[in-house]
């Protein structure tokens, strides 16, 4: 079998332009490892023939960027035309959208290669990805634990070097919290920095996509391509395109750090905390300075985010009634039996109890009691986070509590699936962009996350101190161990 | 432990267009509760202004040019609908009578 898939992208790309390989070559072996990792159940829908044709019209084009014919893997929430889209949901089992999201078409301007659609947690609501429709994926270093979630099937296939780079999606920690429990790099941008549009939408005012990858830069290269102004989505943030590799590489000296002391809590495992510590000291010796703070309502945020992404969800969620697509329920009596069943039969649990909860959210009085409460302290947690980039450069934290957890393990408690997130919620609250970096291993060699925040818009210095931490930290991210060496 | 009244589980089922089986209503008596008790914490929390955030986005809406462009085939917009009738989706009686 062919390693092609092991080099950089940068390796890879010089490869193509010297015609030394195909992009052929790199889709072969694309399907030859999902193939052989089928346990691993990272996709839901495979792409392989569109792909091998795609990949065969490449051959009469010029190598004209870095990611030309490169594979990448899309999170099934992203509408793709022609090529199923299920949100993990039997809702849409049968769903082909016909149009793209916009950043579907951007990696298609590139010519990169879209090779299946990723597993996750039905409609994005979980922390573990074991609420898909479609059984849970399992993660590349040690089958037994889980992927984390929502973008789980994202980071399994990154991680286990299936594909070299994936998109996710991100409402509550579900691109950054997967990647710490997979070992990858994982950027939430800033709300607006990347179109939503053809996003199958799950709480809109706190969705953001972004990419999942090996490492640093070759995140930053996808972002990239993937943000930008789009006129269909009136969210999307009027910022030129920028380099986000552009301070990689550059002195993190004198830079200030702020770590609020809830991240640091007793909410947060041992071994975690241990891994996280060390990476502070290795920020101070580098010339950094460390500051622990409070961050005010950051304990709030749980409470907060349910209350909105439930209330967002329950309206985003009402398009689902078996009329216009989706399964139908057969035969009903009327109308509104066709939606109630439709809806009962068509969503999973976890979604369900979202749906009821968010519709009493907004309900009558309750919205004022609730929502518009929500609503004024999250303005507070925004401006609080303000405040403290007045002062420093970026936030930082463990990305989660614990390790990946036991995929057995029961997770019937309807409140587990936000306590998961309860370190990389604030961010979405805000608005804010923030990157899980691996920076160490439990004693079961599970990886462990760094969190890295900054400022609106600061991606590439988020990008600048997480890439010379990876380079510090010389962490071998490969799964496979022996196998690769 | 705590649960809610079989009512009220319908009620947020009845508002949110789900169906519900006995079993199912049983759980959620249970399940809905937490999340209610969980989201009842906001009731506590004090201090705060009242200036809202309803989106991180900072500027003014901009609508876009009012200017034709790509229109959906209707054939193509009606590919994924599970009934269909002609160029139209089909939907069961909304009027008895």
């Amino acid at each position: 079998m062919s390693k092609y898939l092991d080099l950089s992208i940068k390796e890879i790309n010089k490869l193509l332009k010297d015609k030394k390989i195909k992009p052929i070559d790199l889709v072969n072996e694309v399907f030859e490892r999902i193939e052989s990792n089928s346990d691993l159940n990272c996709f839901i829908t495979l792409n392989k023939e569109e792909a091998i044709k795609k990949a065969k019209e490449l051959e009469s084009k010029e190598v004209d960027n870095i990611f030309f014919g490169i594979p990448i893997a899309i999170k099934d929430n992203i509408c793709t035309e022609g090529l199923r889209t299920t949100c993990a949901s039997k809702i849409l089992e049968n769903f082909v959208p016909i149009y793209n999201a916009t950043v579907i078409d951007k990696i298609n301007e590139k010519n990169m290669i879209i090779v299946g659609k990723t597993n996750m947690d039905e409609f994005a609501m979980g922390s573990c990805s074991k609420t898909s429709y479609f059984k849970a994926p399992h993660n590349p270093w040690n089958k037994d634990k889980i992927t984390g979630g929502s973008s789980g099937g994202s980071a399994a296939c990154v991680s286990g070097r299936l594909v070299p780079l994936s998109l996710g999606s991100d409402t509550g920690g579900s691109i950054r919290q997967p990647a710490a429990h997979c070992g990858i790099v994982g950027m939430k941008p800033t709300y607006g920095r990347v179109s939503r549009y053809g996003l199958v939408a799950f709480a809109s005012s706190l969705d953001q996509i972004g990419p999942m990858t090996r490492n640093v830069e070759e995140n930053a290269e996808l972002l990239n391509i993937i943000c930008g102004k789009d006129e269909k989505d009136l969210t999307s943030a009027r910022k030129d395109v920028e380099d986000f590799t552009r301070l990689i590489g550059k002195d993190i000296n004198k830079m200030k750090i702020a770590v609020p002391n809830y991240f640091v809590s007793d909410i947060v495992s041992k071994e975690v905390l241990d891994n996280f510590n060390k990476t502070v000291e290795l920020l101070k010796k580098s010339g950094c300075t460390v500051d622990y703070i409070d961050i005010k309502y950051l304990e709030n945020a749980v409470t907060l985010y349910q209350i909105i992404a439930m209330g967002e969800a329950s309206g985003n969620l009402a398009r689902f009634d078996g009329v216009k697509y989706g399964y139908s329920y057969e035969n009903p009596k009327d109308l509104e039996e066709l939606y109630t069943k439709t809806r009962q039969i068509g969503f999973g649990d976890e979604v369900k109890r979202r749906i009821m909860v968010g519709s009493f959210i907004l309900s009558g009085e309750n919205a004022k009691i609730y929502y518009d409460k929500a609503l004024s302290i999250r303005d507070d947690i925004k401006k609080s986070f303000d405040k403290v980039f007045e002062k420093y450069d970026f936030i930082i934290g463990p990305t989660t509590t614990t390790p990946a957890y036991d995929i057995k393990e029961d997770s019937t408690d309807p409140l587990k699936a936000f306590m998961d997130d309860v370190l990389v919620i604030p961010v979405n609250m805000a608005g804010l962009p923030g990157l899980n970096l691996p920076i160490g291993f439990s004693k079961d060699k599970l990886p462990i996350g760094m969190h890295i925040v900054s400022k609106r818009f600061e991606e590439a210095k988020i990008y600048q101190l997480a890439s010379f931490l990876e380079k510090e930290l010389k962490l071998n991210l490969d799964p496979r161990g022996d196998k690769n060496e | 432990m705590e649960k809610l009244s079989k009512e009220e589980v319908l009620h947020v089922a009845n508002l949110a267009r789900i169906n519900l089986s006995d079993d199912e209503i049983e759980k959620y008596r249970v399940d809905l509760k937490k999340l209610i008790d969980e989201i009842d914490k906001i009731k506590d929390i004090k201090g705060y202004d009242d200036d809202l955030m309803i989106s991180p986005v900072e500027y003014n809406t901009e609508l876009r040019p009012d200017k034709e462009g790509k229109m959906l085939d209707y054939k193509k917009a009606l590919e994924n609908a599970p009934h269909k009738t002609g160029n139209f989706v089909e939907v069961p009686v909304m009027l008895n009578e």
